[in-house]
């Protein structure tokens, strides 16, 4: 290699370097997951609406947040009569905690539902709360007019944070928590709920109870039963 | 267990038309197939100024609808005033326990007259409330977001373009590469095996 080569033999390296970054980067980019995850349409994943309404893009994204605890969080929140009231007060029991509101029309009608499973359960150590995320005054007047018969606790900023311990990252309504006579919790069930949905899941909440599965198997039943529904559904 | 085939079969004929949601635990790479939206997808609303009104429109996700009588149009910057907006016309919704409303779905665009005492000193702001429910059976709490209509989107928030950072590092890797193999080639001579 004679003197003179040596400059040009360092511009052409740094060049050859320079494209060498260029296609990393562009192996980096290409590797990176997308940024935003685009939501099949379907029965229960509407399309993201096309056009931006002036809005750059947004990601589409789940209304539940992380963590989600396999335990069931601790929480104090009133009931109709004001009083504080904890998990320990169904210490030992599978609870179906039920969030809803009294504007939100599938609480409503989910509410005979409720109703009739705190009847069938409750000989079998299953007790089902509601748990309104609302005024009380109107949460009182909604019980006596649909005659409710389970109890009910009425939250605000309480609720909504047992909400957000629970994973919900938006608070939506209904959405329903199962959990077994430890406090595990089984499910969350995030939408209204009906009758199958439920009796699939309580059937698999009392083996648990009762041992005949271990909690990553009872998940899985529940999972795949609702798949199975979700699947007739479609057919 | 003939009763109980047909209690099952009733009960799956039940659910006909009801969406599915997953539980928590199906979350992951197929969790975006089932999910509910969270509201600031379901419901996308953007405002712009036309003459003396602003307009604001919200474009809605298939399944879901908002309600007419709860959406609200209030000034938020100082010396602002909105008028009362005007709502066009919706589609009759009736629900056994909620009764007969209006809803939007698809978009719906409202306008709303606007006067400003500060000659634009400062930016426009408007903040609006709307709530709604998807179709499937779950509602939003009422939802509250400051809007800016006088400004372009794109200056409020500033969007990720991982795409001009791919066409330069094209663009620039091949010239790089063209402009290494020019720089080496120059001064060296062809030498062939002596025949």
């Amino acid at each position: 290699m004679s003197p003179s080569n040596g400059p040009r033999l360092l511009i052409g390296a740094l060049l050859l370097m320079m494209a060498a970054w260029a296609g990393f980067r562009l192996h980096a980019s290409r590797s990176q997951p997308p940024a935003f995850v685009a939501v099949p349409a379907g029965r229960a994943s509407p399309s993201i609406p096309s056009d931006s309404a002036g809005e750059p893009a947004l990601p589409a994204g789940s209304l539940l947040g992380t963590p989600i605890p396999s335990q069931l969080p601790s929480f104090s929140i009133n009931d109709l009569q004001g009083h504080p009231t904890t998990a320990a007060a169904w210490s030992g029991k599978s609870l179906v905690l039920n969030f809803w509101a009294t504007w939100c029309g599938p609480c409503q009608r989910e509410v005979p539902l409720l109703q009739a499973l705190s009847t069938e359960w409750s000989g079998r150590n299953v007790a089902v709360v509601g748990i309104a995320v609302d005024h009380r005054d109107q949460v009182q007047s909604f019980a006596e007019r649909f005659k409710i018969g389970y109890p009910l606790l009425v939250g605000e900023q309480d609720a909504l944070d047992l909400a957000a311990k629970l994973g919900l990252g938006s608070p939506v309504f209904p959405f329903t928590v199962f959990a077994d006579r430890r406090g595990q919790v089984v499910a969350l069930f995030v939408g209204e709920l009906h009758r199958p949905q439920a009796d699939l899941i309580l059937s698999v909440l009392q083996e648990l109870n009762q041992d005949k599965v271990q909690l990553p198997d009872a998940r899985h039943l529940i999972a795949d039963g609702l798949e199975k529904l979700g699947d007739k559904l479609s057919s | 267990m003939k009763n109980a085939a047909s209690a099952l079969l009733l009960a799956t004929v039940a659910l006909a038309g009801i969406a599915q949601a997953k539980p928590w635990w199906m979350r992951g790479s197929d969790a975006n197939e089932t999910d509910f939206l969270p509201p600031n997808v379901a419901f996308r609303a953007g405002a712009r100024i036309e003459g003396s009104a602003v307009k604001v429109r919200w474009v809605i996700a298939d399944g879901y609808y908002l309600y007419k009588s709860k959406i609200e149009i209030a000034a938020e910057s100082p010396d602002l005033t909105v008028g009362a907006p005007d709502l066009p016309a919706g589609t009759t919704k009736t629900d056994q326990f909620m009764g007969t409303q209006e809803i939007y779905t698809q978009q719906v665009e409202v306008t709303a007259p606007y006067t400003r005492a500060d000659a634009g000193a400062h930016p426009m702001q408007i903040k609006v409330t709307y709530q709604g429910c998807a179709e499937a059976g779950l509602c939003y709490p009422p939802i509250t977001r400051v809007l800016f209509p006088g400004i372009p989107t794109e200056q409020i928030v500033a969007p990720s373009t991982p795409f001009r950072w791919e066409r330069i590092a094209m663009i620039g890797g091949l010239l790089a590469f063209l402009l290494a193999g020019l720089v080496l080639r120059r001064g060296r001579k062809l030498e062939l095996p002596a025949a």
